[in-house]
């Protein structure tokens, strides 16, 4: 099966820093893939390239198989993009924009006016149809912004941060919207920094730092590289020394420090050698508070794949 | 699939007029009219020098704003309409759709263009009404100095989406615009016409001088002659010059500044990001 959303050693420089170096994704149809990643690990400006909002240093994306630079207007025609938190404008009410938006798509007057009655309901916002979007609120807002993304039916929905600005009964809507999207065979690419969001949501977790895939694989496989590791949190801060002999321990497969008082352990074998784990951080002279099984697999991998002070 | 670049650029006018209805700027540019045709109106009579019975004499007076209200239509309709939707945001909706970047600028271009038109024919619609009820008749060439205020207003809106492709700032846009077409070029060609003593050809605001100049006949040419002048106990040899453009010159710079801004706005345009 042809792959929906291919990036070929994708970059993009600004000045010296380097956003993107050389990405490679490639993104099968009806999948719902969270995009995850620090503050500046180059999310947005995968997705800016995606949707033609930025240009690419070098390499080439494509969607749906049209290159996005060389053909813009082709490679978007079955996409529908929320990126960042957009702005309306303030004039028009929700109807006013989602008719300018489904008329530039090329739906005719009777599709706009039934698929506008569908997409506002599905984001609430039906109530506030005829209201000037002047006066609303951020989250009144991207609801309207993932309604116009939503309006032409695209095959490929791409989603930038789509819970933030929302409130808590706002961002459970959005992620029931978006499972409710995934039965209907949207490929869903949503980059996000909810951890627990994407797990809940997503099929499939793209990483990337500084640039670099650094894992691309379903929630299920990237779950098992969480298996047998086990959080400590300790009442005073881990020195650097303690970190060491604890990663010089038995069994003790890799250590990463989470905060200061904090470590995420990969331990070889079950509970018998992480009963006799625990015994010798003690006599290291760690005083644990905590320790337990590390709770969400992608908030460990996650953790153990972005170093510490991206975090 | 989306419609053709034609029709989508009829959607994005569309919706920009629609944008400017809703506007307060159409509202203070209708008051501008209506203030400056008032105090044209209101003043003559009011300071007991009555109406110019010549309908040429009556129709320039009027009409001596024009450059103004042309340049405040550019600056409220043209100077920040690019830039906006970068500096606001609204653009990450706009353009992340299956719309060409060349073809959201034109349609953008095409309803600053008719609203300004809009305006531009409002005033002379007032100017002709007030002549005709005044003078009788209307003046010779209305129609043709109407034309040449359009085309200056097209030549000066390409420049304003010009520094509005250019610029991060919708606040720089608009007081960039307004001051080179307000304050600079026409100090540069008071300096050049009455200090230097150059024909400021080039600028497109002493292009606009046919506007009016059309209204004279016979239509004015340069006039350059040397004065002696008695400071004390010296005499002095000066210069004294009255520069015009031709029809054909004015309408050549403004076309070239119509080009020019036009192009170099798509262009920019196309490699702008977001």
């Amino acid at each position: 099966m042809t792959d929906v959303i291919v990036t070929e050693n994708l970059r993009k420089q600004f000045g010296q820093l380097e956003a993107l170096r050389d990405l490679n994704l490639k993104i099968e149809p009806g999948v719902c893939v969270g995009y995850l990643g620090p503050n500046g690990a180059g999310k947005t400006t995968t997705i800016k390239i995606l949707t033609s909002l930025m240009r690419p240093t070098g390499g080439r994306a494509f969607l749906n198989g049209t290159d996005v630079v060389r053909n813009p207007k082709q490679a978007l025609a079955s996409v529908g993009a929320v990126v960042e938190t957009p702005q309306l404008y303030p004039q028009l009410t929700p109807v006013e924009i989602l008719s300018y938006f489904g008329h530039l798509r090329g739906l005719d007057r009777n599709e706009i006016r039934e698929r506008t009655i569908v997409v506002l309901e599905d984001v609430k916002m039906s109530e506030s149809a005829n209201k000037r979007t002047g006066d609303f609120s951020t989250g009144m807002k991207q609801r309207v912004a993932i309604a116009q993304a939503l309006l032409h039916d695209p095959s490929i929905l791409i989603l930038d941060e789509p819970t933030i600005g929302l409130d808590p009964r706002g961002m459970i809507e959005v992620r029931e919207l978006i499972r409710h999207l995934k039965l209907r065979d949207f490929t869903i690419f949503m980059s996000s920094h909810l951890l627990n969001e994407v797990q809940e949501v997503c099929d499939k977790v793209a990483i990337v730092d500084k640039g670099t895939l650094l894992a691309y694989d379903t929630v299920a496989n990237l779950s098992k590289l969480s298996e047998g590791v086990v959080s400590l949190t300790a009442v005073e801060p881990i020195t650097a020394n303690q970190c060491a002999s604890v990663q010089a321990l038995p069994n003790v497969r890799s250590v990463t420090r989470v905060d200061t008082s904090e470590l995420l352990i990969a331990v070889d074998g079950g509970l018998r050698e992480q009963a006799e784990l625990l015994a010798q951080i003690h006599r290291v002279g760690i005083r644990v508070a905590f320790y337990r099984p590390a709770q969400s697999a992608i908030e460990d991998v996650y953790l153990r794949l972005v170093p510490e002070e991206e975090v | 699939m989306p419609p053709s670049d034609l029709r989508q650029l009829f959607v994005v006018s569309k919706y920009e007029l629609l944008k400017y209805l809703r506007g307060k700027r159409l509202l203070i540019i209708i008051a501008l009219i209506a203030i400056i045709g008032a105090l044209n109106l209101v003043v003559p009579p009011t300071i007991g020098s009555g109406y110019d019975p010549d309908p040429v004499a009556f129709s320039s007076g009027m009409l001596n704003e024009i450059g103004i209200l042309v340049v405040l239509c550019a600056t409220f309709f043209g100077a920040d309409a690019i830039v906006s939707e970068f500096e606001q945001k609204t653009g990450l909706v706009l353009f992340s759709n299956a719309v060409k970047r060349h073809v959201v600028l034109l349609g953008k271009f095409v309803a600053s263009a008719v609203v300004s038109v809009g305006a531009v024919a409002l005033y002379y619609a007032i100017t002709v009404i007030a002549v005709v009820v005044i003078d009788g008749s209307v003046a010779a060439n209305t129609s043709l100095s109407f034309l040449y205020a359009l085309a200056y207003l097209f030549g000066i809106l390409a420049i304003a989406y010009l520094f509005s492709v250019v610029l991060k700032s919708s606040v720089y846009s608009i007081v960039l615009t307004f001051f080179t077409f307000f304050l600079i070029l026409p100090i540069v060609d008071r300096v050049g016409s009455t200090i230097a003593h150059f024909k400021p050809w080039f600028s497109i605001t002493f292009a606009s001088g046919i506007i009016l100049n059309i209204f004279q006949q016979p239509y004015p040419t340069d006039v350059v002659r040397t004065v002696q002048r008695t400071f004390g106990s010296t005499t002095r040899t000066l210069t004294v010059a009255q520069y015009y453009p031709s029809v054909g010159q004015g309408l050549a710079v403004i076309f070239v500044y119509f080009v020019v801004g036009l192009v170099l706005a798509l262009l920019i345009m196309r490699t702008r990001e977001m």
